[in-house]
């Protein structure tokens, strides 16, 4: 059993897409911040939504300790006021009116 | 509950373990019905009452809720606070109904922003329903509004706060202060974006406190009716097949709505209308079909809504040849027209020929015209939105939209006090043993037009007064009245039809067909020629349903039947509607035609009321449809049924008298 715990954690570190990571974190930290290597990825066709993973910052931002400064609401919807136009929306998307 | 589960547990057990000695029935590769119940057998029993083929496991419950939505969980553990054995049948896991996707609000007239009374709330109720809603359930909901929701609340509910710490209130939904003098009054309270995910998921957690037995994923095929008298529920478990009926004193629909049936809808694909369908298979009516709520701009194919704020932000709605067509429609206020304005021209465009798209069958919303920083700053996020749902870049391209239902104003009739009720003899009489809440019941609380945040209000309030209802008028444990051994047997039948079909339309395409034939001819145009088109292609529609071919003839999971059994609940809901607004010979509310633009009301409210003579009932229009339809042959009757003028407590609340609906 544990023979073949140590077999397959030799086999992980092997592995190929595992390796350039670790070495990639090394070399990260021992390079200047300017030259910074696309990590090796598998020649799989991209998909529309592949590069977004970069900027997946959501583009509501939250407010500073969730209280929106203008109402002064806790806990409430983030980004613009939801009810600005008549109906209720968020990102474009009406969910109520 | 339990011995059910432990039923099936044992039934995966043998199918998985091939390893030990299993007994021979079980190697066959068949499975054998006739599992046996283990544990309490009080509460469950195997039958070939109703036919060998289908052995039916027999329950008894002091309630039964069908379906698990913020209205349906509210029932079921209110019922299992007051001590009922309660069962809650749904075809959905509780959190999955569509009460999740509700990301509104609450009206509720707390008073936490300014000085606030539930009387001009219940005004505004009145007001926007059009006349149409019955004021003593307007009366009881908007009274109860505070309640609900302080009682939510203390469940965990997590809403929005004050700085103070009070639910924080936000204008929405044409809310009015001092009964519409006052100016805008602050009610909707909110939980950040995302009210009904957290109503649902409160409701559940809530729920699980009590001992209320969950039947997940058992879908519910008929009501068990004996005289006049509902005594039951019959559903088909998905899980493995099998048909389980629920004996109970009282019965609790809340199915939800039936948005479904139209082409472009907001709506879940479970949004089926299966507790009208089986209402009406019973050979009660439902009420105010006709009235379905729509909004002009929904994404083609997604069904999700693009808010007006694009257009008012400068977006524009463009059609085959490029032009901007609501400049012919409404010349001052172009794209910025009301809704049902806008909706009307689109279905004007799309049906002279102008629409775009391989089926010509929707129009462009074009906002590339923008400056992109505008856009980003003023609609964050609609981008994404955009090519999520659309697949389109809004920056470079125009959105595809047409005019989507939302909502369903109308259902099954109940009284404010739950109850569902059937007009017989120019009288109100209560259907024993039957309640319905949510938005599958019509207690007409929205009356002809719903207005914002008043749905989430309509599912607690209602939910928990059915709740009420019944521990008032009856005890846990009561004797329960006798029923017919074969009870159910044509629902069983019926199954059976559905699973060995072998005709020639698939199920997709007459449900293609029927979704297509509504969002022509039953959507925000409405004309008698093009409604009486409309019914008499709906009739041809509900006739292939003898033809219907399924491919699965399997009973463990088998999709196939069970989206069968949808159509048919679909069908039965979309000619009900669409005969329903054929026969409406007026506008009122979401129910808009060109022919009759007016209002007909008993009165002209336009005018003073001295010197005026009153229109007799047969010759007005404010009043309820009730329509019944003939399983069979798919024909439907009308019937009318007065609307309930009178609060519950003229002293304390006075009703609205009618008038001309204007904002």
């Amino acid at each position: 059993m544990s023979l073949l715990r140590v077999c397959s954690r030799q086999l992980f570190w092997k592995n190929p897409a595992v390796e350039p990571l670790f070495t990639g974190c090394l070399r990260a930290a021992s390079r200047a911040v300017n030259d910074k290597e696309p990590l090796k990825k598998a020649k799989t066709p991209k998909g529309r939504f592949d590069n977004l993973e970069e900027t997946s910052k959501d583009v509501l931002e939250k407010f500073p300790d969730d209280v929106n400064p203008v109402t002064k609401e806790k806990g409430g919807p983030r980004g613009p006021e939801p009810t600005r136009y008549g109906d209720w929306e968020r990102k474009g998307r009406c969910v109520d009116f | 509950m339990a011995s059910v589960r432990a039923a099936s547990r044992l039934l995966s057990k043998r199918v998985l373990s091939t390893a030990k000695a299993v007994p021979a029935a079980a190697v066959q590769g068949s499975r054998n019905f006739h599992f046996s119940i283990y544990g309490k057998k009080k509460n469950a029993k195997v039958s070939d009452d109703i036919s060998t083929q289908y052995p039916v496991v027999d329950h008894e419950f002091d309630a039964v809720v069908v379906g698990a939505g913020g209205a349906g969980l509210r029932a079921a553990f209110g019922l299992s606070e007051a001590g009922f054995n309660t069962a809650c049948v749904t075809k959905l896991f509780p959190t999955r109904s569509h009460t999740v996707a509700a990301q509104g609000g609450i009206n509720a007239a707390l008073g936490n922003m300014e000085e606030d009374d539930w009387r001009w709330h219940f005004y505004d109720t009145v007001k926007g329903s059009d006349w149409l809603g019955d004021q003593d359930a307007i009366h009881y909901m908007t009274e109860q509004a505070p309640a609900a929701v302080v009682e939510l609340e203390n469940f965990g509910m997590p809403f929005s706060r004050t700085e103070e710490g009070k639910i924080y209130q936000r204008a929405f939904g044409g809310q009015s202060l001092k009964y519409g003098k006052g100016g805008q009054a602050h009610r909707c309270c909110c939980v950040a974006d995302r009210t009904g995910h957290s109503l649902l998921h409160t409701l559940y957690g809530r729920s699980l406190r009590y001992d209320t037995s969950y039947f997940v994923e058992y879908f519910a095929l008929d009501l068990l009716m004996e005289n006049g008298e509902c005594k039951g529920v019959i559903a088909l478990c998905m899980e493995d097949g099998s048909i389980h009926r629920f004996r109970a004193q009282n019965t609790v629909i809340a199915t939800g709505g039936y948005g479904r049936t139209y082409f472009s809808c907001t709506s879940a694909h479970t949004s089926t209308g299966d507790g009208n369908a089986m209402v009406t298979r019973a050979g009660l009516p439902c009420q105010d079909m006709e009235f379905v709520q729509f909004h002009p701009t929904g994404i083609y194919g997604a069904g999700c809504l693009i808010t007006e704020g694009c257009r008012g932000e400068g977006g524009i709605l463009i059609n085959s040849e490029g032009e901007r067509f609501m400049e012919r429609y409404a010349p001052n206020a172009k794209d910025l027209a009301s809704r049902d304005v806008v909706s009307r021209s689109m279905t004007i465009e799309i049906r002279e020929g102008r629409g775009v798209g391989p089926e010509k069958d929707h129009v462009y919303l074009q906002l590339h015209h923008l400056p992109p920083q505008q856009l980003a700053a003023r609609l964050p996020g609609i981008s994404e939105t955009a090519m999520i749902f659309a697949g389109v870049d809004v920056t470079k391209e125009p959105i595809p939209v047409l005019p989507t239902v939302h909502y369903n104003m109308g259902g099954i009739p109940t009284n404010y006090k739950g109850q569902v009720i059937t007009y017989v003899n120019d009288e109100d009489k209560v259907v024993p043993g039957l309640y319905a809440c949510g938005e599958a019941a019509s207690a007409s609380v929205h009356g002809a037009n719903r207005l914002g945040a008043n749905s989430l209000l309509d599912l607690v309030v209602f939910g928990r007064a059915c709740a009420l209802t019944i521990a008032e008028q009856h005890k846990p444990g009561e004797k329960l009245s006798p029923l017919k051994p074969s009870a159910g047997e044509e629902s069983v039948a019926n199954l059976d039809r559905l699973r060995f079909a072998n005709g020639s339309q698939r199920t997709s395409e007459i449900r293609l067909n029927m979704q297509k034939t509504m969002q022509t001819h039953a959507a925000v145009f409405r004309t008698g020629s093009v409604l009486k088109e409309g019914c008499n292609k709906m009739d041809a529609i509900y006739q292939t349903l003898e033809d219907i071919k399924t491919f699965d003839r399997g009973i463990v999971w088998n999709t196939d039947l069970v989206e069968s059994l949808e159509l048919q609940n679909l069908l039965l809901n979309a000619v009900q509607t669409i005969n329903s607004a054929e026969q409406r010979k007026e506008s009122r509310g979401a129910h808009a035609r060109e022919d009759y633009k007016e209002r007909v009301d008993e009165y002209d409210y336009s005018k003073p009321l001295q010197g005026q003579e009153k229109k007799p009932y047969d010759q007005h229009w404010r009043k309820h449809t009730l329509s019944f339809v003939d399983q069979k042959t798919g024909k439907v009757t009308l019937e009318y049924r007065p609307v309930i003028d009178s609060s519950l407590d003229e002293q304390d609340c006075a009703h609205v008298p009618p008038a001309i609906r204007s904002y």
